[in-house]
């Protein structure tokens, strides 16, 4: 598995551990995480922490706007990792 | 205790519980003590500093933290004219809300300040305890609303005046503090009644500053109580919440309840200085009206504010808005409503086209739905709230949803996310409209398709 595929499983469990009625769906990086999911901006906080406590890594306040896919944010956690 | 602007609010506390703490805020990982002594101290200090400093008109980049009170504090004290501004808001609205407010300096994040710093103007008008709120939405209808910190004060007051606080409260500010609600009943409200004020350490947080803090009162959007309720984040001391600047379901005012807490629910507007009527007694949603406010119902239902001691000076640099919004003294909300018998009010709905989200922010119905009409090709259709999010409603039968998504999409990016559309639905037959063609959208959210 890369770095990358890595990321984007482990935010999916986060999204269905913060979110539990959303256990079922499926989700890629193309996924719209407002539209697509119905998560709201307080859902949406709570999971950009838990992913950045889970990789160490912070992404700020500001970026998260810019986040639309879950690709967007693979990307954010990735580019603020150490390199491998 | 009322008090006539934010001098006198910090002299009366620093005489008379000079060693209470006023502030609260984390300073390590321990919460740390700032007393009502030590805060007019430094709020004077840092007042004496600003006068010596050229420009009359000040931005705060609001991030919530003690340092960013203290500006506050010290801005409208060197009487210069202040300006709230969300260190949030993307690039394009910081840019836009300095060019409408004209400032001269900026305080906050660097970053921000050397990209606002081209827009600034060194001959900025002034205005001494003129304090400027920009309406939450989207940016092309932002507009400042000018209060002043003798408003602030007395909209507190009225707060007060219905939910006493004692000193032993510990109220905590979630919030932020460029809005008029998290201003006055995450900050003011606690300190005029000389109780602390915890400040919360930003939106990472959100889910621990209860037991971080263990406040005995909290002030929040709808949106934030959901998401506290929903996450059990409620520390057992807390005993009442004042819930404001969106509409709520009812459910989620009983979740809290259930919990055995005192939940208020609370209406008002930025122009206004926040609330004007507060829910007292077993219904939410019938409000008692403050003691310095008059309600009255127009003919068409409109709830027109009398608010002598709290209403803004007007719409900064928009005299004819202005005009439009305060008529002989009375503002007119555009929503509407109408008083029971115990002279309580009761909120049934909005006759201006404009949306209140469950964040607490607005959506201009004209802008938004124009946007939508563009890029799907159909103007039939219209924007109703389910649950406190926008969803589309389009006329018609049902039709496959992700090309519709794939067309949204671009309109939806810029957004705040709280704005982006969270469904489509379809009607099923031609929308109800007006004879002049205007949607009836009230029409449809009561034939009860949407909750």
């Amino acid at each position: 598995m890369t770095r990358r595929e890595e990321i984007l499983e482990k935010a999916k469990t986060i999204i269905v551990e913060s979110l539990p009625e959303l256990e079922g769906q499926s989700f890629d990086e193309s996924t719209v995480i407002n539209t697509d999911t119905g998560i709201d901006s307080m859902g949406f906080t709570l999971i950009i922490c838990r992913l950045e406590a889970a990789f160490d890594v912070r992404i700020p306040n500001r970026q998260w706007q810019k986040l639309s896919t879950l690709g967007d944010v693979v990307d954010a956690i990735e580019k603020r990792m150490p390199k491998a | 205790m009322r008090f006539s602007g934010f001098r006198e609010l910090l002299d009366h506390w620093a005489h008379s519980a000079p060693d209470r703490p006023a502030l609260i805020f984390a300073r390590g990982n321990e919460p740390a003590p700032c007393t009502f002594s030590e805060l007019r101290q430094r709020a004077l200090r840092r007042a004496e500093e600003l006068k010596e400093q050229p420009g009359m008109a000040r931005g705060i980049l609001c991030d919530g933290s003690f340092g960013c009170v203290v500006e506050i504090f010290a801005t409208v004290l060197a009487g210069k004219r202040l300006v709230l501004l969300d260190e949030n808001a993307s690039d394009a609205a910081l840019i836009e809300m300095v060019r409408e407010a004209e400032l001269s300096d900026i305080w906050g994040d660097e970053d921000l300040q050397e990209l606002l710093s081209s827009h600034l103007t060194a001959q900025a008008e002034g205005g001494p305890g003129k304090i400027l709120f920009f309406t939450s939405g989207t940016t092309a209808r932002a507009k400042a609303v000018v209060l002043t910190d003798a408003s602030l004060m007395s909209s507190a007051y009225n707060g007060g005046a219905l939910l006493p606080l004692v000193p032993e409260d510990r109220l905590l500010c979630l919030l932020p503090l460029n809005h008029v609600f998290g201003f006055v009943c995450g900050l003011l409200w606690g300190l005029s009644c000389g109780a602390s004020v915890a400040l919360g350490r930003g939106a990472r947080h959100f889910g621990d500053d209860c037991q971080f803090f263990r406040p005995t009162a909290l002030s929040a959007v709808p949106l934030l109580l959901g998401f506290l309720l929903q996450h059990q984040a409620l520390n057992p001391e807390l005993k009442l919440v004042l819930v404001g600047a969106g509409g709520c379901p009812k459910a989620l005012l009983d979740a809290a309840r259930s919990l055995g807490l005192r939940v208020h629910f609370g209406y008002g507007l930025t122009e206004t200085s926040s609330g004007v009527a507060l829910s007292l007694g077993s219904d939410p949603f019938a409000m008692s009206v403050c003691p310095d406010d008059t309600i009255r119902i127009a003919p068409d239902g409109e709830v027109l504010l009398s608010a002598p001691t709290c209403m803004m000076e007007g719409y900064w640099r928009r005299p004819a808005e202005t005009a439009e919004a305060l008529q002989d003294g009375l503002l007119h909300t555009g929503d509407l409503g109408h008083l029971d018998w115990a002279g309580r009010l009761i909120l049934t709905g909005r006759k201006k086209e404009m949306l209140v989200l469950m964040d607490g922010t607005k959506l201009f119905l004209p802008e938004y739905e124009g946007a939508i009409a563009q890029a799907l090709g159909t103007g039939d259709l219209c924007v109703l709230l389910q649950n406190g999010k926008p969803v589309l409603l389009l006329e018609g039968a049902a039709q496959p949803l992700e090309p519709l998504w794939e067309k949204l999409r671009p309109v939806m990016a810029d957004r705040p996310r709280g704005q982006q559309l969270c469904g489509i639905y379809f009607y099923g037959k031609p929308l109800p409209r007006t004879a002049s063609g205007k949607i009836m959208r009230w029409a449809v959210q009561r034939e009860g398709i949407l909750i």
